[in-house]
């Protein structure tokens, strides 16, 4: 089977067990475990859909994927091929909504 | 708690921005997943395409009228939407539980019918041999005329209702 997501490798158990956890990590903690990563998940995907984003993005991979074949395309692939653009047509408008209310859970949470 | 001072605005910002791009990536390859699925499915090809509609209606249409081609009545056998056939009668061989003959599959129930059940050999056969097992059954009348056949059936202690293997031997099948 054709591996058609890389990822990196499992962390050894003993290289983790001495580092502190960073703040980043955290945070991420808290985020998950209080559902508001769930949250802000779902309404960055509401938003995006509704300005057109993910048509887009659907559509460069349709394109991507008719120029490379249809059974040669991978999700790696694709994913390569969608983030720059991606990440740069992110409506600002979206973007400062959702900056907005993760500035607001980081000043609510207690560390 | 993280008090807002001038070193944690900006590092609060950058951990925002991070956050950002962290949920942008998961939503990015849940849309890269999707199409991936929809181009190795061929799925892409039935979204608001016309002409390839009309194109496979044209060809769905020759294959419907074309005899050579058909599904339903090939010469001998019926062809399914397997295409496979399948011959009129059954003919995988199997033994009867009763009589211990051979019988093909697609004779069995007919056999069993007479071998067992309604026919008129068959029910000779029932009435005169098998009466303890059927006693049992029924309310229960012992029939006298059965004594040596009915003690082996009742000593052996098997529900026999088609366990009978004395007497079958003997009968013809019609």
């Amino acid at each position: 089977m054709r591996a058609s997501i890389k990822r990196p490798p499992t962390p050894d158990a003993e290289d983790e067990r001495d580092r502190e956890p960073t703040i980043q990590e955290i945070i991420n903690i808290k985020l998950i475990e209080s559902g508001e990563k769930e949250r802000l998940k779902e309404l960055l995907r509401e938003r995006l859909i509704e300005c057109g984003w993910r048509d887009e993005m659907k559509a460069l991979c349709r394109a991507h994927a008719r120029k490379k074949g249809r059974n040669n395309v991978t999700v790696d692939d694709l994913v390569h091929v969608i983030t720059p653009k991606g990440r740069a047509s992110v409506p600002d408008t979206v973007k400062a909504e959702l900056l907005q209310r993760i500035r607001s859970f980081l000043s609510s949470t207690a560390l | 708690m993280l008090t807002p001072t001038e070193d944690n605005v900006s590092s609060n910002s950058q951990l925002s921005s991070d956050i950002f791009g962290d949920l942008l990536d998961s939503i990015i390859v849940d849309v890269a997943s999707e199409a991936h699925r929809i181009a190795r499915l061929g799925l892409d090809r039935n979204l608001d395409e016309e002409e390839e509609e009309l194109r496979l209606s044209a060809e769905a249409r020759a294959r419907a009228s074309d005899p050579s081609h058909s599904g339903e009545t090939n010469g001998k056998y019926i062809v399914d939407i397997f295409g496979q056939t399948h011959p009129p009668v059954a003919n995988e061989i199997l033994e009867c539980m009763n009589c211990g003959r051979s019988i093909m599959a697609g004779r069995f129930a007919p056999h069993l019918e007479k071998c067992m059940g309604k026919g008129r050999k068959a029910r000779l056969k029932a009435t005169r041999s098998s009466t303890a097992a059927q006693n049992r059954y029924s309310r229960g009348s012992p029939h006298s005329t059965n004594a040596p056949h009915s003690n082996s059936n009742r000593s052996n202690g098997s529900s026999g209702v088609a366990g009978d293997e004395n007497s079958c031997g003997t009968l013809g099948e019609p």
